[in-house]
């Protein structure tokens, strides 16, 4: 008897300390706090008439602008960034229109199949001309999502790219008064997450550019549930 | 000298490590078109570098060549104080060379390092329990996945030759200490001083690849890849040390008469694993280096838009990576080859068939290492070569599997927690051998590379056989190295709970390997969902089993039952010196006239055979 | 005394009881290790291209082959715990044999093992080279595979510049895919057809495959790449030739 009690102690106070591991792992693992899009009125799409759902997003080329999560809360707020979050929520069975606003610079995409727009409802627009493509040599970021592995209800695919800014509207401090803004659209089903990241290699000083902040949620990654 | 122990190590460790830090970030140059990733890169390795070799000064382990270079040698009474002699439980705690020591500081390190691998492992599981988990981010799932990949593959390589090779082999052998006891100490205080180094990876950003650091994605990693590539280079070291020390123990310090058909197994098994280690480990430490170098100097080893190749990695490390899989089994299988005929009395079946399947295995395990690159595209054509001399290692492998079942055949079978450990360690490793026969054939690889299953397969062979092995060598050598037997009626219910939660983990694993999902996932499809489930389940079932064999071995030695000198009735000669073990291990070195496998006698059917006895046969008959 | 012959040798051995209870332990366990086999090719669905065939009759084989071969281990253990065992905790009395080894078993032993291996080898080194007639084939309809941190994308070369991150192929026709990446290591795994290569930077690797079932199936990547590994998988779509061309011309393609 008193040999069992003295396992399950024992066993209990493990089990206490690897609980507490657990709960500092997951405290790290946070992600940016829930950025929900607004709902305003409905739309007809090609799959009937549905509810416009609408996110604005920007990326930065640190992670300091005052509205960007990662302006108070970040250990890397030199990383180039999406703001004001990277977790994104938007309701299910909805039309959801996101707007891009793009402070950053750019090269060229090491794989130009990401210089296309894909996968979007409609057209694609910048800076108020509908496009389908961009020069690969000029791109800033992309926003590129696709289901979770879990996901089994959804195959959607969306990549869009964001043009960068030109090189002489890159002031030698601050953000650039000449942004560029993108808007597209596509359509969710039913509740299930998907993943987003940029496509282009930003992550300066890293090979292929696809590390620190591209290898990071928060920064050049995030995900997108529809609830 | 007599000053240094583990804390003036630590603390001078401190200091080094800080003043390396302060330095090489004043005095590291960035070239302009660099950034600061790399700069880091460079300062977190020099104060790493800076924090080894700081510890290793401060805990004492220079001073033997410090002092001779001063030509104040070390005198009779230094030597005996360095191998702490009267010095109570604070020689463990400072640079000791007393195998004995050296051993029991191996076997805690082993323990420490597995309770953390395994906690990781916990955490790992609680992910997978669910497809679309929110537990951990991906960042710190592939950390915990390399980390606990790394802490186990060096727990797993220690564990063995470090607490048993060291502890009993000497004594086994006869022989007083080993040939460098100063190395020995060395061996294990470089292991001690990368401990901290790797555990410091996730708090640097992490390692977004496995345990295998494939580069060119080593190269991408956050700062966290740099504590990895120290740690490596120090284990390397330490191994290739005590891989010296095995080996010139064992072949130049047996004791009189202890010809090599009189040596025990066990010597065999240790050696011939410290001897694939030792030209497999520098390959390893050659690819962290090379990767070190691209990270921080631009090198281009690995990165093929300048000139180099991710293949060049994969196959450094797959040199190394095949015969360390053997170097992690050997010497578990050799440990139980050693108890069984103590624990079914009666002699080891067909002792040159062991030695040669030890040889086999050792031999071929050097020429097998692209069958972990038949997907790789790197070299098709190899692929059926490589599948020749894999399909190839399944002998000699066999022939263990023989002396096994050979030596428990008509045997008195005594199921104390040793024997356990062989019955189960043929359960798990015949599961995962036959499976690794699957994965050698190049088509069936190509399906099943990358899955849940090699991940499966390889924790039946390396968990299921030699961690198993090793916890049957803890409960055997237990009384001799502790002076108290390990209690039984915790300890068994403990074992079979961990074999138990083992095999459902890891057949749950088996299970979606064959249903397609990938390694190395934070999220899988639902169609995976059962099977991770269960396999969740398991991994709780083997976390409770291993407490309690950790609560079994905690409360052994500290008020278990006193061992009397040879508890099992061994013939080895480990078991012929008094418990505890007298600083020199032997007053008169003993002269050994006959092999230690003198076990058994005649039983019913030894008469019957009498009338099928040829009248050639020997004095030791053959019986079937 | 006079030598017996081998032949009264075998058959008083074969009169011992215990070899007689290993034996049947030997069938049973056989029996049940072999019951796996189908189990595993259920696991893996139906195989959905020639390779995936290959793989699953190879699986198949290769546990049947294994099955006695583990039944007997498993017998012996078995056998040993239940009638060579001393109970209790204490030393057992009396000792087991003497016996140091037994010439014919361990010659046995080694050739039958040596049999398996050589039969093993036969068979996969036939499967390789069925694979690898194909590499003449002039039909195999090439596509381009690019992986990259973390998405696929396949570029149809022979039918124009379309480029998609899904995969259609028509049925029973030969692919070949030229796979690389364009940064870290991949590998690019068409799950239910049994096909593998890794996508490495800076070089092409290739790999062969006839899709036989129509509908969708997964592909994923088999190699760590980073932060969104378990994220990066598409589907195939195995249609028909008219809807294969269907697809193709509405992506701006040409036949």
């Amino acid at each position: 008897m008193k040999r069992i009690l003295g396992i399950l102690s024992f066993v209990g106070c493990a089990a206490l300390f690897i609980g507490l591991v657990a709960m500092y792992l997951f405290a790290q693992s946070t992600p940016a706090p829930v950025l929900a899009a607004q709902v305003d009125g409905v739309v007809t799409t090609s799959q009937g008439v549905l509810p416009h759902a609408f996110l604005e997003l920007n990326t930065y080329p640190d992670g300091e602008a005052p509205e960007n999560f990662n302006s108070d809360h970040s250990p890397h707020s030199d990383w180039v960034s999406y703001g004001p979050s990277t977790t994104l929520q938007v309701p299910a069975h909805s039309l959801v229109t996101i707007q891009i606003t793009n402070y950053d610079g750019g090269e060229v995409l090491n794989n130009d199949f990401f210089a296309s727009v894909r996968g979007v409802e409609g057209q694609a627009i910048m800076n108020g001309q509908p496009f389908t493509s961009i020069s690969p040599e000029h791109v800033g970021h992309t926003f590129t999502l696709r289901p979770a592995p879990a996901n089994t209800t959804s195959d959607l695919f969306v990549s869009v790219p964001l043009q960068a800014v030109a090189e002489e509207d890159m002031p030698e401090s601050g953000y650039t008064t000449k942004p560029n803004v993108v808007t597209f659209s596509f359509v969710v089903g039913e509740p299930g997450e998907f993943f987003w990241n940029c496509e282009y290699p930003c992550g300066d000083g890293t090979y292929a550019k696809f590390g620190s902040a591209m290898s990071a949620m928060r920064y050049m990654a995030g995900t997108l549930t529809v609830v | 000298m007599r000053k240094l122990n583990v804390w003036t190590g630590i603390v001078f460790g401190v200091i080094v490590a800080v003043a390396a830090h302060y330095l090489a970030k004043r005095y590291i140059p960035m070239g302009a078109d660099e950034t600061g990733t790399v700069l880091m890169d460079r300062v977190v390795i020099t104060t790493m570098f800076g924090w080894t070799l700081g510890f290793m000064v401060g805990v004492g382990a220079f001073v033997g060549p410090y002092r001779w270079m001063m030509n104040r040698d070390l005198d009779h009474d230094d030597q005996m104080w360095l191998a702490g002699k009267d010095a109570g439980m604070a020689r463990y705690f400072r640079f000791t060379t007393d195998h004995k020591v050296v051993g029991i500081q191996y076997l805690v390190m082993t323990m420490v390092l597995f309770a953390v691998g395994g906690t990781m492992a916990m955490m790992i599981r609680t992910q997978l329990m669910h497809a679309d988990s929110t537990f951990l981010n991906n960042t710190w799932y592939n950390t915990l996945v390399g980390m606990h990949g790394i802490i186990m593959i060096i727990a797993t390589i220690i564990m063995v030759s470090g607490p048993f090779g060291n502890f009993v082999l000497p004594i086994m052998i006869g022989a007083r200490d080993m040939a460098f006891p100063r190395l020995n100490a060395l061996s294990f205080w470089l292991i001690f001083a990368a401990v901290p180094v790797l555990l410091s990876a996730p708090f640097l950003g992490g390692i977004s690849t496995g345990w295998t650091a494939y580069a060119p994605l080593s190269t991408q990693a956050p700062a966290g890849m740099d504590a990895y590539i120290v740690t490596i280079i120090v284990f390397a070291i330490s191994s290739a040390v005590a891989g010296a020390n095995i080996t010139t123990t064992a072949v130049t310090m047996r004791a009189r008469g202890m010809t090599w058909n009189r040596t025990p197994i066990f010597v065999f098994g240790t050696v011939a694993s410290v001897g694939v280690a030792i030209p497999a480990f520098p390959m390893f430490m050659a690819s962290q280096i090379f990767s070190g170098l691209d990270r921080t100097q631009g090198a281009a080893f690995y990165d093929a838009a300048n000139g180099g190749s991710g293949w060049l990695y994969a196959n450094l490390f797959w040199l190394m990576g095949h015969p360390e899989v053997y170097v992690i089994l050997l010497p578990a299988l050799a440990a139980l080859l050693e108890l069984t005929p103590v624990f079914s009395r009666s002699p080891l079946f067909s002792f040159n068939s062991a030695v040669g399947g030890i040889a086999g295995i050792t031999g071929l395990s050097m020429l097998v290492w692209a069958h972990h690159m038949y997907a790789s595209g790197w070299a098709p054509d190899l692929n059926g070569p490589f599948m020749l001399t894999t399909e190839l290692i399944s002998i000699p492998t066999g022939m263990l599997f023989l002396v096994f079942i050979g030596t428990i055949w008509r045997g008195r079978v005594w199921g104390r927690l040793p024997m356990l450990a062989v019955y189960a360690m043929l359960f798990n490793f015949l599961i995962g051998g036959l499976t690794g026969i699957y994965m050698s054939d190049v088509p069936v690889d190509y399906a099943l590379h990358g899955s849940m299953y090699i991940t499966a397969h390889f924790h039946y062979t390396l968990m299921g056989g030699a961690l198993t092995g090793m916890i049957g060598a803890t409960a055997y050598w237990f009384p001799k190295m502790t002076g108290r037997m390990l209690n039984e009626k915790i300890g068994i219910p403990a074992f079979v709970i961990m074999q138990v939660g083992f095999n459902v983990t890891f057949m749950g694993m088996f299970l979606v390997g064959l249903q397609g999902q990938q390694r190395r996932v934070a999220h899988y499809d639902k169609l995976f969902e059962n099977g991770n489930f269960i396999s969740t389940m398991g991994a709780y079932t083997i976390g409770f089993g291993a407490l309690m064999l950790l609560y079994t071995v905690i409360t052994s030695w500290r008020r278990g039952e006193v061992a009397s000198d040879n508890p099992w009735g061994a013939k080895t000669l480990e078991w012929m010196v008094p418990t505890p073990v007298p600083l020199e291990n032997f007053e008169v070195p003993p002269v050994v006239t006959s092999d230690p496998y003198g076990f058994g006698g005649p039983d019913a059917y030894d008469l019957e055979y009498e009338a099928d006895r040829r009248p050639s046969d020997d004095l030791e008959t053959e019986r079937v | 005394m006079s030598p017996v012959s081998v032949s009264t040798r075998i058959r008083h051995f074969t009169k011992r009881t215990y070899v007689r209870h290993v034996f049947l332990l030997w069938v049973f366990f056989t029996i049940i290790v072999g019951l796996f086999a189908p189990l595993q090719s259920k696991l893996m669905g139906p195989a959905a291209s020639t390779q995936m065939e290959v793989v699953q009759e190879t699986m198949t084989l290769f546990t049947y082959m294994a099955a006695p071969v583990a039944g007997l281990i498993f017998a012996v253990v078995a056998y040993s715990l239940l009638a060579w065992r001393s109970k209790g905790f204490v030393a057992p009395e009396y000792e087991g044999t003497s016996s140091r080894g037994n010439g014919p078993t361990t010659v046995a032993w080694m050739l039958v093992s040596s049999l398996l291996c050589v039969v093993l080898l036969i068979w996969g080194l036939a499967e390789m080279a069925d694979g690898q007639t194909a590499r003449g084939d002039e039909r195999a309809r090439i596509i381009n595979v690019t992986g990259n941190q973390w998405v696929w994308n396949f570029d149809y070369i022979e039918n124009g510049s379309v480029r998609s991150q899904e995969l259609y192929l028509p049925v029973n026709e030969p692919v070949l895919f030229h796979v690389t990446s364009v940064d870290v290591n991949h590998s690019f795994w068409i799950v239910q057809m049994g096909v593998k290569v890794d996508a490495n930077a800076g070089v092409v690797t290739d790999m062969r495959v006839t899709p036989t079932l129509i509908g969708d199936f997964d592909i994923r990547c088999a190699e760590l790449c980073g932060l969104n590994h378990s994220a990066m998988f598409t589907k195939v779509h195995v249609v028909s030739q008219g809807d294969y061309l269907a697809w193709i011309l509405k992506n701006g393609g040409h036949q």
